[in-house]
């Protein structure tokens, strides 16, 4: 290798760099903000690290809700919705990618629906559905609507049609079932689909806050979002961002690190499915 | 012959299993679907053309499609404001979508090379979207706050003036446009690198043999084979960005005077009336309509170059 | 990886399963209401409420509260709608003053007047309340719907310190505020911060209020937007920012109004008495309070003028009517002096009954902060809260025409108030 291609990644690198610095920016302000003392503004003490450190505002919101029960209930909401979604997303991709039936295209774009008429705006009618299922306030109510996803057929589709037919038909000729084909086949070499269309399904989930706060009421069964919204809403106080910026970092910090550890499985999948 | 169909039988030879075979699989997502999105929306269409009475316990009037009528009808309480929120919206969409789904792919190629510390750069540019959205949308309030805000602070810091973000008018919008772009493009990211993760790497061998530039394999290589990956993150892309409520909740209520108003929002603001159900489901219609023209344009678009590809 | 995760996932499951499924076991004889409330202030309301529906229930053993936190005023009023429509929702809960006749109308709250009637201490128990905050929870014909609850006010709120310093006196009308703001503005202070953004509607209808104009009356079919009080109300904000130059243009922000005047960055600021605790804890000056000054001179030289705002307790049609006595005893028990009284120590809102203001708990509060009683004391100047027919699309109607005159996105006055009353007109006639 020459030099020249070295300076030129050297250059791509540090771009690189400069741009995450600006993604990062918020992040970083948030976990300063977060252990500056409640009454200091930004413009009070030096921009950085205030006048002190203090660990007041997570003692503060801590105090505010039940958090090991809000995070009990956000796990058992999102793990209870993708394992679902791993299976219904599966199933649908594959009809939707592979095979040929009468109407495919219609309820393709029946399904395409869901993304376009998000479940908050039906909201009245949604919880009378649930109220008739007899779920009200319970994790089923919070999980049901988002069992079947159509964010996720249509990743699962795409992702799906990329691979190489011959590979199927080849398994086929070896006698392999749908199952197998799925096992050897489809799964591995979509799993960074997969990987992402969790991180997708996790997230937003984890993050929901309208429908959970609709379909339940016990505090038991509602998720963390629900304690983070008790900081938020403080149009009678005004906004204090040090408490919310707190309540920020305890509700996003077990995501981040399932992020941070699962990322290099992440490479892995990539490298070890590799399409070569 | 459809490359797609692996099963080459014509359609009376399959036995009974499996021709049935995709409405089974399909089944479980559409038992979903059904209950909580295409039930409720053929109740929305109907509840559209009623206009709920003065008394709950009274039927509701049918009104035909005067409902949708006067969502344009400057003098209307609703009307009068509805074509600036549809306005901001259409505009809203395409800007997100225009600027965050090239960055994102940027983003993608940037991070798709060998890097040290691999899950730093990542995390930083897919942290936004692992927040939730009344947290992000806080951070952001405590970024743009005027005098108490970062950017104030800093601005100020430099001697400069400090900037009204969320009550100007004129730069409201944008605001909230950064805000969404800083928030999404990490998602559209992740599906970028996974669909370059899928190009071979020996077709960029064989194009580097072949003497093809950096750019020509980026154009003529990389932007084909990611065709597909294109058409989600574009259909998702314009689908999130109509559905842009919290930010406007926690930042500026859709102010000063509707000008970061978003239809969704909109909604969620006139659904506290009982007496607007009408609207509120007529304008529920018409953003699925919006949603529904922009993805079949994307799929009309995408999906035909791809057959031709194919071929 | 996978089988990693299948195993976290299936002990998740089974978790899940169990808590599930968990049957809520219910006692015998016993009634539970389900309390909705909404929370605007980080006092963690919750556990206070958890709090009282202790002491309530050991006075009333048979009646057991269920608290359920429901997000913000908005989110709560959607949520009961949504329940509502599908035949469920709570027996009691706390909603705005000014949903009042949204509920009336759709018929599912029912009157607390038929209680009080029923009491035997039913007339001494209503006239134990401030005025200004019946004001909002009777229709036209003087029934009594709902009982107030955590009820605020909009103050001015100066710093003490400053004014002393430049020898100005505390401004009683629109001319004298302008004047000390002009005084109080330096390169980097601002003299008055008046929030605008968001629901500017509430505080402005002080302007109305004050200049003898208010924008509803007695009746709940009219509403007068495009009056003079008004234009003269707007006109005076934009020369607060123009003219004046004590006031940065456009909409200003009502979240961040306590942080800029306990940072300093501002000499006066217009504000709910529901951000006082908080002001008092933060600022490091003297913190004043008064009166807000928004009309001209009247013939005592005074223009003061103010609306109330803050939360009612509502009971509901669809409940047994053993419920609605029971959710009775639960807001006669929160309407009680003791609970006001505890209530305002700990929130900041101003305890809605009189005697709550004699009890040892606010003599105390009074005595060691004499700021908390300006806000009691501006009751006498307080007038209705907004609340007429079509109440939420009359307040976004006018939420947005004072919007975009605050923000200069509209700049022809008579033209929009005329509009803007037009539309309101054909609302209210519908």
């Amino acid at each position: 290798m020459t030099a020249k291609p070295t300076l030129g990644s050297r250059l791509v690198s540090l771009f690189t760099l400069v741009i995450a610095g600006i993604w990062l920016t918020p992040l970083i302000f948030t976990l300063l903000m977060s252990v500056r003392p409640p009454a200091e503004a930004i413009t009070q003490g030096g921009l950085f690290f205030g006048s002190t450190i203090t660990l007041e505002n997570y003692v503060n919101a801590w105090n505010i809700a039940p958090w090991p029960r809000h995070y009990l209930s956000s796990i058992i909401f999102v793990v209870g919705t993708l394992v679902v979604q791993w299976v219904t997303v599966t199933m649908a991709g594959y009809a939707f990618a592979r095979m040929k039936f009468a109407g495919r295209n219609i309820l393709l774009i029946l399904l395409l629906m869901q993304l376009m008429i998000p479940p908050g705006v039906l909201l009245v009618q949604n919880f009378a559905t649930v109220r008739d299922l007899g779920l009200f306030d319970t994790h089923w109510a919070m999980m049901l609507p988002y069992w079947g996803s159509a964010f996720g057929t249509l990743l699962l589709r795409q992702t799906f049609r990329e691979i190489p037919i011959d590979l199927e038909e080849a398994a086929r000729i070896d006698g392999a079932n749908w199952f197998q084909l799925m096992r050897r086949i489809y799964i591995p070499l979509a799993l960074p689909a997969y990987v992402a269309f969790s991180l997708v399904s996790i997230s937003s989930h984890w993050n929901e806050f309208l429908w959970p706060l609709v379909v339940t009421q016990s505090e038991n069964v509602r998720p963390l979002t629900v304690a983070l919204s008790r900081l938020i809403r403080t149009a009678d106080q005004g906004s204090m961002y040090s408490l919310l910026m707190a309540g920020t970092v305890l509700v996003v910090a077990p995501l981040s690190i399932l992020f941070i550890l699962f990322q290099r499985r992440f490479v892995e999948s990539f490298a070890s499915s590799g399409i070569k | 012959m459809d490359a797609a169909v692996p099963v080459k039988n014509t359609r009376l030879r399959k036995p009974l299993l499996a021709r049935l075979a995709p409405y089974l699989l399909i089944a479980p997502t559409f038992v979903i679907i059904f209950l909580f999105t295409l039930k409720p929306t053929v109740g929305a269409i109907h509840d559209s053309l009623f206009r709920p009475a003065r008394l709950a316990q009274d039927p509701s009037v049918y009104v035909g499609l005067e409902n949708y009528f006067d969502l344009f009808d400057p003098m209307h309480h609703i009307g009068g404001r509805f074509g600036r929120v549809l306005g901001n919206t259409i505009l809203f969409g395409i800007f997100t979508v225009a600027i965050g789904v090239p960055l994102a792919l940027m983003f993608a190629m940037l991070l798709n090379r060998r890097l040290r510390v691999m899950g730093f750069w990542r995390f930083s540019f897919v942290y936004p979207s692992l927040l939730p959205v009344i947290g992000a949308a806080s951070i952001w309030a405590f970024i743009f706050a005027d005098q108490v805000g970062l950017a104030a602070a800093v601005l100020r810091m430099l001697g400069w003036e400090d900037v009204n973000w969320l009550g100007n008018p004129n730069l409201v919008l944008w605001a909230i446009i950064i805000i969404n772009v800083w928030s999404q493009t990490g998602y559209y990211m992740l599906f970028f690198l996974a669909g370059l993760q899928g190009i071979p790497r020996d077709l960029y061998e064989a194009a580097d043999l072949d003497g093809a530039s950096a750019r020509q394999q980026f154009v003529y290589l990389t932007l084909p084979l990611l065709r597909r990956t294109t058409l989600f993150v574009l259909t998702i892309g314009f689908a999130f960005a109509f559905q842009t409520v919290d930010q406007l909740q926690a930042l500026t209520d859709g102010g000063p005077g509707d000008r970061s108003n978003l239809i969704l929002y909109f909604i969620y603001q006139n659904i506290g009336e009982r007496r607007n159900w009408g609207y509120v489901n007529a304008m529920t219609i018409l953003l699925a309509v919006l949603v529904l023209i922009v993805t079949v344009a994307n799929f009309a678009f995408f999906e035909r170059g791809g057959r031709e590809h194919d071929r | 990886m996978i089988r990693r995760i299948q195993h976290v996932m299936f002990l998740s499951l089974v978790l899940f399963v169990l808590v599930a499924v968990a049957p809520a076991i219910a006692q015998e004889g016993t009634i539970t209401l389900d309390f909705y409330f909404p929370e605007a202030s980080a006092n963690n309301a919750q556990a206070i409420f958890e709090e009282y529906a202790a002491m309530f229930s050991e006075q009333h053993p048979n009646i057991q509260i269920n608290v359920v936190y429901q997000g913000s005023y908005t989110d709560n009023r959607t949520i009961i709608q949504s329940q509502l429509a599908a035949g469920e929702g709570p027996d009691v809960a706390v909603m705005l003053a000014t949903d009042l006749l949204s509920f009336i109308e759709a018929g599912t709250i029912v009157p607390a007047q038929q209680f009080v009637d029923a009491s035997e201490d039913g007339e001494a128990y209503v006239d134990g309340f401030f005025d200004a905050f019946l004001l909002n929870s009777m229709d036209e014909n003087g029934q009594l719907w709902a009982i107030p609850f955590q009820r605020s006010t909009p103050i001015l709120y100066y710093n003490a310190d400053l004014l002393a310093e430049a020898g100005i006196a505390v401004p009683t009308n629109r001319d004298e505020l302008a004047a000390a703001a002009q005084a109080l503005t330096t390169e980097d202070r601002w003299g008055l911060w008046y929030p605008s953004e968001g629901f500017p509607i509430w505080m402005f209808s002080a302007f109305n209020i004050a200049g003898g104009e208010p924008m509803v009356g007695d009746a709940f079919d009219q509403v007068f937007f495009n009056t003079e009080s008004t234009a003269s109300g707007l006109q005076y904000l934009l020369d607060l920012s123009g003219e004046y130059g004590v006031m940065p243009a456009g909409a200003l922000s009502w979240g961040d109004g306590p942080t800029i005047f306990t940072s300093g960055q501002t000499a006066m600021l217009a504000h709910t008495t529901g951000s006082l605790t908080r002001i008092l804890n933060e600022a490091t000056f003297t913190v004043g309070t008064a009166f807000l000054p928004f009309g001209a001179a009247g013939e005592d030289g005074t223009g003061y003028g103010a609306p109330t705002g803050g939360g009612n307790l509502y009971i509901f049609a669809n409940s047994t009517p053993e419920e609605q006595a029971a959710a009775w005893e639960w807001v006669r028990f929160l309407s009680s002096p003791e609970i006001q009284a505890d209530w305002t120590a700990r929130t900041g809102y101003i305890a809605s009954v009189e005697s709550a203001w004699e009890t040892d708990t606010l003599v105390q509060l009074v005595e060691a902060y004499p700021q908390y009683a300006s806000a009691r004391d501006q009751l006498a100047f307080a007038g209705k809260e907004f609340t007429a027919f079509r109440s939420i699309d009359v307040q976004n109607v006018i939420n947005t025409t004072l919007s975009s005159i605050i923000a200069g996105e509209v700049t022809d006055i008579p033209a929009a108030l005329e509009a803007a009353q037009a539309q309101i007109d054909s609302l209210l006639a519908e």
